[in-house]
């Protein structure tokens, strides 16, 4: 059985977002809510100031603290490692986004189902395809594209990444290209000091 | 109600995927459209069998079904009932047939061409079909407004028509190891195919290590992603070039072999500036090894002189490359720090760093596909905002002189000539011209029109022979009519994927006068823009997933026709762009003369049995056929199978592709024209000849400071504006998910200054501000960031909407473009080339102005984003 976790290369993330935009369509995700950000953060003084472009997403944590809270047993782990939230039993306490050291949680508010992403308060066809996926008012976040992964295939936001900055494979084969990667090139998993065991990983 | 337990992700849903071609910017990824079982389309990925972009899409690519499934599409076409025309003004449409849309438009065209066609004022920018942009030549019209002339890359096209022969030009990721940006996206963010360009760069960086340097006023994201930033006051650009062949020439930095063996560097150059020629017409050069005048291909040469000065055929006279040397002089990084404010030192460092990485020392050479030649891994790079300014064609020519120096143009790992648009596979953009150089080709969109007193177009495209259509003049020319000697007065207009009142430079409100003096207008578009509102009658076209289309739009490293095909029937009651320009071509009678203005444009000329017959209305998908059959012989259906014929670009196209000739160093082109342009304009007494700026006309770049430094001294600081991936080229700030991404970004929500400037200015972060020029004024809101030019005030595009009836779109407090000037004073003599750089001063206001208090704007918007649970900033 496969450990599914992604590396991010900082030194190719261009920050253009096309991944964050390639997982709404994926996804077909209502307004406001993100499964996948890149944040940026300027430093130093002018003219020795630089910008780092950091993606983000679900780290589906070894030792989830969501998983832990969740009181319906909405998230649970898979076998391959990938952190799921089942929409059926999902009540929307908002524990996990509470217990998430990374703020990747997102409310579905019902009432954007119901505005839309053109604030019409009419769906488009896209819209109404893909937002039965959801139950209004569950709090969920990304699951690698699990569906993809099913499929043999890469999370859409890995796929569309111009810069091939998002590298996705299992971490128990050590010649994966992101076991190499973190080997290589010294992965750093996000906020250590919370004990959660991300499997995703930074490289710079 | 309950997530449905079976519903999947979007693209694993049973359906089908279709190989088309993107059109979110006007390049050519291809892409897969992916179309559930119940007709709906719900994901698009890039192709990956095309080694452009690898199955990459940017985020615009990514975003591209928000615009199918757009609410505010047209879906039929439209007639105005409310007279008044203005900006917000709501047309009040009522749905029509196509049948009287299309008598309506074409009686009023009909009425023109009866009358003196010039009336008719084209604004038909779909860069992804040529066929609609030279719709206009079917019935001899030159006039022009829309924004891809000098808007564009005014200059930037010209010059790589003289350099390379080509549209533009890209360094070559493949082998570049020293790769300098100068005011461009171009591997990063922006400009050439973006998504693949930044894919083909990454790699580069990451598994080579090769060193990017970025010189823009900006900390961009080429800055944030290069080893070092060369913060630079804008427009001094040129200057700083300038600087870097100063210090290698001075130093002998130089690759000297090229610069006498592949250009035109060692031809004798006369006081007059043009070369010194014999009876027959045949150059000289001076062969300084037995120190003698012979001809330039005399086969006795022992050296090629590149220095001295000497006299040939009674004419004082020096090498072309003395003169470049001889105007340097006065271009030290001391003197030319005083205008860009780079430290003297850094230009150094810098020009020993790419004298270095380009292997001129060792002569470093490579063997490619048993090709042996020379290996050029460091070039300087540059686009629209290192280009755009009023002496835009000397730019563009100090930016290539490096290259020149380097050796590295078209060389593996240099600066290399990118075409448009080939054609066919087998066809060379490379033609022999005289005396052993590549023949010059400036003019790479087709046609321009001849000299002619009084002018036939509106935007005096009649005295730019070597220049690019310059659509802000209409408005200069608007002004004043009989300054200008105009004869007609346009007052008919069509429009086609256009957004003309949007994109060109100068105050609104003054275009809003041009707009007005319009009889008729009539727009295609597939959504509302700031210009459909002025519309009489809309023409609604099909969208990117109802129709179809080959094309090959400048791609770096590839080539090859890239297919579109319809993933859906059309949503509406639309037509493709070709039903309605044909339909519209047979009404007014121009049909077959439009037909073989195809059979030119689109090349069908150079296999006769591809040429489209009069009479005859062909499709898209027709056009798109016979396109595909000029390429490489293939018909549609093997292009529907594979989608693209995209290959990487041959290597005798990429590389060198004018081997055994010599290119333009030196461009006599500029004396001769200028001569012939004064000529004619003397013969025909233009009253305006006398302040033309014949000064801009140079055979090899100078250090003349552009108008732009010499505005008042009130207006302390530069205006400079900006783009990124997330709105790189056209329209897409009406799209929800790049408003989501767009307007979560610091960058994109303010107007920057450097915290220090900010300081001196007594401002501070969110301060409500007016910025004024001396061309207009905006209003906006501060934002501080590190990363700024002191001298500059930087606007992002994000800012430019105005209020329209489009919902989708947020409004900012004014376009960058009004503070913009559209005069001759501030425009290229040569190419048409606009200032793009103004002067402004701000003052803060207590409050934002009444017209901004009513909601519905960028900045409403972004602080609605802040407020907790409403997605958060990025």
């Amino acid at each position: 059985m496969a450990r599914y976790g992604m590396v991010f290369d900082l030194k190719r993330c261009i920050g253009c977002n096309a991944c964050v935009i390639g997982c709404k369509q994926e996804n077909s995700l209502p307004d406001g809510v993100f499964f996948t950000r890149t944040l940026s953060e300027e430093y130093g003084v002018y003219p020795a100031v630089n910008r780092v472009y950091i993606p983000t997403l679900c780290n589906h944590c070894e030792d989830a603290p969501c998983e832990k809270v969740c009181p319906s047993g909405a998230t649970y782990t898979r076998p391959d490692g990938i952190v799921m939230v089942d929409p059926q039993k999902c009540i929307g306490c908002g524990s996990c986004a509470v217990a998430c050291p990374y703020d990747q949680r997102s409310e579905m508010k019902a009432e954007a189902f119901k505005d839309g992403l053109f604030g019409t308060g009419e769906l488009t066809d896209f819209e109404k395809q893909g937002y039965p996926r959801y139950t209004p008012g569950m709090v969920t976040k990304c699951d690698f594209c699990s569906g993809r992964v099913d499929a043999g295939l890469d999370p859409a936001c890995v796929v569309t990444c111009p810069t091939d900055a998002r590298i996705f494979g299992d971490l128990d084969d050590p010649n994966s290209k992101p076991s190499k990667l973190i080997r290589e090139r010294g992965g750093k998993s996000p906020l250590p000091e919370k004990n959660t065991r991300p499997k995703v990983y930074y490289i710079d | 109600m309950a997530a449905n337990p079976d519903a999947v992700h979007n693209s694993i849903k049973p359906g089908r995927w279709v190989r088309s071609t993107c059109k979110m910017c006007l390049h050519s990824c291809t892409n897969l459209i992916h179309v559930t079982d119940d007709g709906v389309i719900n994901k698009v990925e890039g192709d990956p069998t095309n080694p452009s972009n690898r199955g990459k899409l940017c985020p615009k690519g990514n975003s591209a079904i928000m615009r199918h499934y757009d609410p505010n599409r047209f879906t039929q076409p439209l007639k105005r009932t409310n007279p008044e025309k203005g900006p917000n003004i709501d047309p009040m449409w009522v749905p029509i047939s196509w049948d009287e849309a299309l008598t309506l438009v074409a009686d009023k065209l009909k009425d023109c061409l009866q009358t003196d066609p010039r009336r008719i004022i084209p604004s038909l920018e779909d860069f992804q079909k040529m066929n609609i942009w030279v719709w206009p030549l079917a019935f001899g019209n030159f006039n022009f407004f829309q924004s891809g002339g000098t808007m564009c890359g005014g200059a930037y096209h010209p010059i790589n028509g003289y350099v390379h022969s080509a549209f533009a030009a890209a360094n070559d990721a493949k082998y570049c190891n020293f790769w300098l940006n100068d005011g461009t996206g171009d591997g990063f963010s922006s400009h050439l195919h973006a998504a693949a360009q930044s894919s083909w760069v990454a790699d580069a960086r990451v598994n080579r290590g090769m060193r990017c340097v970025t010189v823009e006023p900006r900390f961009s994201i080429s800055a944030a992603k290069s080893e070092e930033w060369v913060p630079i006051r804008p427009a001094t650009d040129r200057q700083f070039a300038l600087s870097m062949c100063h210090v290698m020439v001075k130093e002998g930095w130089c690759d000297y072999k090229s610069l006498r063996k592949d250009t035109n560097a060692p031809y004798l150059v006369g006081d007059d500036g043009y070369f010194v020629r014999n009876a027959e017409g045949k150059i000289y050069v001076w062969d300084s090894a037995d120190n003698r005048a012979r001809l330039w291909d005399d086969p006795a040469i022992g050296e090629f002189a590149l220095e001295g000065a000497y006299t040939v055929e009674g004419k004082p006279c020096k090498p072309a490359f003395q003169r470049f040397r001889d105007i340097l002089a006065n271009c030290s990084p001391e003197a030319m720090e005083k205008i860009t404010t780079v430290p003297p030192a850094t230009v150094r460092r810098l020009a020993k760093e790419m004298y270095d990485a380009a292997g001129i020392a060792t002569d470093a050479k490579i063997e490619i596909d048993g090709r042996v030649m020379p290996l050029r891994p460091a070039a300087y790079n540059y686009y629209r905002g290192a280009q755009g300014h009023k002496l835009g064609f000397q730019t563009n020519h100090a930016f290539k002189m490096v290259n020149f120096l380097l050796g590295c143009i078209d060389a593996p790992g240099g600066h290399i000539g990118v075409t448009l648009d080939d054609q066919w596979v087998d066809h060379s953009h490379i033609e022999p011209g005289e005396n052993g150089m590549i023949k010059p080709n400036p003019h790479q969109l087709g046609p321009v029109p001849p000299f002619a007193y009084p002018p036939q177009t509106f935007h005096l495209m009649d005295y730019f022979p070597v220049g690019v259509h310059p659509p802000h003049l209409n408005l200069e020319v608007f002004l004043n009519p009989e300054k200008y000697g105009l004869e007609f007065r346009p007052d008919t207009m069509i429009v086609c994927h256009s957004n003309p009142i949007w994109a060109m430079q100068g105050p609104r409100e003054k275009w809003f006068e041009f707009m007005k003096s319009m009889k008729f207008i009539a727009v295609s578009d597939i959504i509302p823009t700031e210009t459909t509102q002025w519309a009489d009658v809309i023409l609604p076209s099909n969208d990117v997933f109802e129709s179809w289309n080959m094309t090959m739009i400048e791609p770096p490293h590839t080539e090859g026709m890239c297919m579109r095909q319809p993933a859906v029937e059309p949503l509406y009651d639309t037509k493709s762009e070709e039903e309605i320009f044909t339909e519209l071509a047979e009404r007014i009678g121009v049909l077959d003369s439009y037909n073989e203005v195809l059979n030119y444009a689109l090349g069908f000329v150079q296999k006769p049995e591809l040429k489209l017959e009069p009479g005859i209305k062909y499709t898209d998908k027709e056009i798109a056929r016979r396109k595909g059959l000029l390429w490489n012989g293939k018909d549609l259906d093997w292009y529907v199978e594979h989608g693209h014929a995209v290959t990487e670009r041959r290597l005798d196209k990429w590389y060198r592709p004018w081997e055994g000739m010599r290119l333009h160093f030196y461009i006599e082109d500029m004396v001769s024209v200028r001569d012939d342009l004064m000529r004619k304009m003397e013969a025909a007494q233009v009253p305006f000849r006398h302040e033309w700026a014949w000064e801009d006309y140079q055979p090899l770049p100078t250090a003349r400071l552009d108008p732009v430094h010499g505005e008042p001294p009130e207006y302390d600081l530069y205006g400079m504006f900006f783009k990124d991936i997330q709105i790189n080229f056209g329209e897409s700030l009406s799209n929800p998910w790049i408003q989501d991404i767009v307007y979560r970004d610091p960058v994109h929500i303010a107007l920057m200054l450097n915290p220090k400037t900010a300081e001196k200015q007594g401002l501070k972060a969110l301060d409500i501000v007016r910025v004024e020029s001396p061309y207009g004024m905006i209003f906006g809101r501060i934002g501080i960031s590190e990363g700024w030019h002191p001298d500059t005030l930087g606007v992002s595009n994000a800012l430019s909407r105005a209020k329209t009836q489009s919902k989708g779109i947020k409004h900012a407090g004014g376009h960058f473009n009004d503070l913009l000037p559209y005069d001759l004073k501030n425009t290229d003599g040569v190419t048409g080339q606009p200032e793009t750089v103004c002067k402004v001063k701000i003052t803060k206001l207590q409050d934002w102005p009444a017209h901004l208090k009513n909601g519905g704007s960028v900045y409403d918007l972004v602080d609605e984003i802040a407020k907790p649970g409403k997605g958060r900033k990025h």
